[in-house]
């Protein structure tokens, strides 16, 4: 009885917590061409949008690629490093 | 070498000559030596596996130990892949890659580009050349060369939304 409530109380939390996001960093070495890419195919964003934050890394230095909950932007980050490019997460509030 | 092209059948082809496919093979295999021996505080290793959380280090070391050893096989797996499509390029001077092999080449070059430039201090957009002119002309042609590769597959993602109706999911 316990074990549920505090299974509950962790997932109430976390339900209430402030969402975690996936940041791309720039980098000098990854191509413009291959960022749009990587932003088009993996997050599926039409070639405009996936331009747009590209140019946003490029420019800005970073851009928030994903919003949700922790394990899904720990997979979001895994995949980015997958593909060579410079990415971090962290809470969306911070 | 000439750029990628794309072709209607999904795959993507180059000419490469030999001196071109070995100079690759043996960037990819160095690659591969520095994946799997380098040290965890060598330059380039970190930035191929990269701190996950910036402002907490025991959360990147706890990332860094579940994802850290799929992460080196799937980079290996990709330059083991590159080495296979070299060898059956060398004889005709063809490289052909369908869509697997092509991202495994998208994915390798990028390791390979990345060791390159943190061992050529590339550190910022817009500084000068280093004046290790061989290595900054093999860092340039290895950017063309994934451009172009970029470039060809593009080419066939557009074609494969143009052909279907269905939502482009990855």
């Amino acid at each position: 009885m316990s074990d549920t409530l505090e299974q509950t109380r962790t997932h109430v939390q976390s339900a209430l917590d402030a969402p975690w996001v996936t940041i791309v960093l720039n980098d000098p070495v990854n191509l413009m061409s291959y960022v749009s890419y990587v932003f088009r195919t993996y997050f599926g964003h039409p070639p405009a949008e996936a331009e747009r934050l590209m140019l946003q890394v490029h420019l800005t230095g970073r851009a928030v690629l994903a919003t949700g909950t922790r394990e899904e932007m720990e997979r979001h980050v895994e995949a980015m490093h997958d593909f060579g490019l410079w990415a971090t997460m962290g809470k969306a509030d911070a | 070498m000439k750029a990628f092209t794309f072709k209607p059948d999904g795959t993507v082809y180059a000419q490469l000559s030999r001196d071109e496919a070995l100079l690759l093979q043996n960037l990819t295999a160095q690659v591969c030596g520095l994946l799997r021996e380098g040290s965890a505080t060598d330059p380039a290793i970190v930035r191929l596996l990269p701190d996950a959380y910036p402002n907490d280090h025991e959360a990147s070391a706890e990332f860094r130990r579940f994802t850290a050893s799929g992460l080196v096989d799937r980079k290996l797996s990709n330059a083991e892949t590159v080495l296979t499509s070299l060898s059956s390029s060398m004889d005709s001077g063809e490289l052909h890659l369908d869509g697997t092999e092509s991202q495994a080449w998208l994915r390798c070059l990028t390791d390979i580009r990345l060791t390159l430039a943190s061992r050529l201090g590339i550190e910022t957009d817009d500084q000068e050349p280093s004046s290790d002119f061989v290595l900054q002309e093999l860092y340039n042609w290895l950017g063309f060369l994934q451009n172009s590769l970029v470039e060809a597959v593009s080419e066939n993602i557009t074609a494969e939304s143009n052909n279907s109706s269905g939502p482009g999911d990855e």
